[in-house]
């Protein structure tokens, strides 16, 4: 498969700060696979998503070093204007992610396609059919400067992937919402990937990572200092080291093995734990 | 609403009449001219249906500043034709006449800018302006700026009520309120300078700067009105200067 995103010995440095926030990253992602970051507070999980949307050097000036290659090119040579179609970034803060000249929810998800020179009976269907699918139909008169922090969030995916690009960063797109809105949240992003939309996103929740990413990469203090197949990382021991959150199920199988209750497996998800206990127990007593 | 004839008029025909209006008043001196204007003004803001706040606001804005200046013309314009005597103070004929024919333009022309402004959505003022050739980054700032006030002054209540918890008076006389807006504005425009960076990222990830044509939900529609009202006002014009300087 072909890799959409591909990333050399890339080090980054803010402009007013000392030290690097990025330390030499290398990775690369494969078309249509959804990808999770995780890592502490002030990891750089951020500013990785701002290199690859080209923020980083584009926006934010600072000292770039390596490679950042989407779709096969350099993302220097990109123009910021051209990336927009490109590759969709839904931001941390919801509270900022208002374009301010819009006076309701529709209007406000329609902008991206007005700037990006779209028929108007087309912009109003894909409108609807976005405002549906994020569930935020009853919001479509409401000035966006009025909505709580999950409605915003909300808004500000459907925003983004209502311009339909190829790659979506997400960061933290579930942080003011509750369980039901969270759920919600990540039924959609499945559903991008299910249309070979290719995601990276960051969040702490994870439970949600083990149910739905492919792949994890572990940021600690700049550095990826793990990646690969969420099982995998999820399994090292390594992982521990980094003082991340575990799974919950996967937090209580450590737990019960420290006590000496054999596991065929670490489990990752809910319903694989009982499975563990079973298989250890029948192979006990064949 | 949506049916009002006046309402419904494209923004630029309605600008096209507040400038006639204040146009139509410098080429005809007469104060009675100029002040016939006021009460045609009222009658299209009643038809637009918004009579009660334009008379409120024109009176607030511009009764005093009229009063005003009536009397410093009816007292200091230089004449010799006295009418009256007040204190120290002369009234003269030329003075009344030049103050009558002072104030009824003021009148006339800040009373058409007011309903202009009255009856026109800002947000259509701008799209009109855009279809004339405004650059797309001019008409944000409009926009932005006039979306953010009321979200600022929110957040200036917001901070106030925060300060009030914890024992700060800020209620009271002026100078009690106006002592407890100081600490507050560092906070306010610390977080405004921090949002503008992530508003311009917002905004670039929303293809602002795509290197296509834009288009836009929002259309202003031409009706036959907006086709021959500012036919008929040019030929007004036309006739009025003709009948002003050459007959
Ligand atoms: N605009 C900036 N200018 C200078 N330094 C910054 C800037 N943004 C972030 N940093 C620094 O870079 C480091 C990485 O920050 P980043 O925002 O990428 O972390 P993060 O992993 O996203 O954290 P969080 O989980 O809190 O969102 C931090 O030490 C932070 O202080
Ligand atoms: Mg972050």
């Amino acid at each position: 498969m072909k890799n959409i995103i591909e990333i050399k010995n890339m080090s980054y440095r803010y402009p007013v700060s000392d030290d690097f926030c990025l330390k030499n990253i290398t990775f690369s992602i494969q078309k249509g696979a959804f990808t999770a970051i995780v890592g502490n507070n002030g990891a750089g999980k951020t500013t990785l998503c701002n290199a690859i949307r080209g923020f980083v050097p584009h926006f934010y000036k600072g000292e770039l070093a390596g490679e950042v290659i989407v779709d096969g090119k350099q993302i220097v040579d990109y123009q910021l204007g051209q990336l927009g179609e490109k590759i969709g970034y839904v931001f941390q803060n919801p509270f900022s992610q208002i374009s301010g000249v819009k006076d309701s929810v529709f209007n406000e998800v329609a902008y991206g396609l007005e700037n990006l020179g779209v028929p108007v009976d087309e912009i109003i269907q894909k409108v609807e059919d976005v405002l549906k699918l994020v569930n935020i139909e009853h919001l479509r008169g409401k000035n966006p400067f009025e909505l709580s922090g999950g409605q915003r969030q909300r808004v500000a995916l459907a925003a983004i992937i209502v311009m339909d690009p190829d790659i979506l960063v997400i960061d933290e797109p579930t942080s003011q919402l509750d369980p039901i809105g969270t759920e919600d949240i990540f039924d959609v992003i499945r559903l991008m990937k299910e249309r070979g939309k290719t995601v990276l996103l960051v969040e702490h929740k994870m439970d949600l990572i083990a149910e739905y990413a492919d792949n994890i990469l572990v940021l600690h203090e700049g550095a990826l200092v793990m990646q690969g197949p969420v099982r995998e990382v999820f399994s090292d021991p390594k992982y521990a080291t980094f003082n991340i959150q575990y799974p919950h199920v996967t937090e209580v199988a450590l737990n019960l093995i420290d006590i000496g209750v054999p596991l065929k497996f670490i489990p990752i998800r809910n319903e694989e734990l009982p499975k563990a206990l079973k298989m250890e127990w029948e192979e006990n007593n064949d | 609403m949506k049916l009002n004839p006046i309402l419904n008029l494209h923004p630029l025909t309605k600008l096209y009449f507040s400038l006639f209006v204040t146009i139509s008043v410098i080429i005809i001196p007469s104060y009675i001219f100029a002040f016939t204007w006021f009460p045609i003004l009222l009658v299209i803001a009643i038809i637009a249906g918004v009579g009660k706040q334009y008379l409120d606001i024109v009176v607030k804005a511009l009764v005093l500043l009229l009063g005003i200046v009536f009397i410093m013309q009816l007292f200091f314009y230089p004449g010799d034709q006295v009418i009256g005597e007040w204190w120290i103070f002369e009234a003269t004929k030329e003075g009344l006449q030049y103050g009558l024919v002072l104030t009824s333009r003021v009148l006339a022309m800040g009373s058409a800018f007011i309903l202009f402004f009255r009856i026109t959505e800002i947000r259509d003022f701008v799209k009109a302006l855009e279809d004339l050739g405004m650059p797309p980054m001019g008409a944000y700032i409009v926009l932005s700026t006039l979306q953010i006030i009321p979200e600022m002054r929110r957040q200036a209540h917001t901070i106030m009520e925060a300060q009030k918890t914890r024992g700060v008076e800020t209620e009271g006389s002026l100078l009690i309120r106006a002592k407890a807006f100081i600490p507050i504005l560092t906070p306010l425009i610390l977080s405004s300078i921090a949002s503008t960076e992530e508003r311009a990222i917002t905004l670039e990830s929303r293809a602002f700067s795509a290197p296509t044509k834009k288009t836009s939900l929002h259309k202003l529609k031409r009706s036959n009105s907006d086709r021959t009202i500012p036919i008929v006002l040019l030929i007004l014009m036309i006739s009025l200067i003709i009948w002003r300087f050459f007959l």
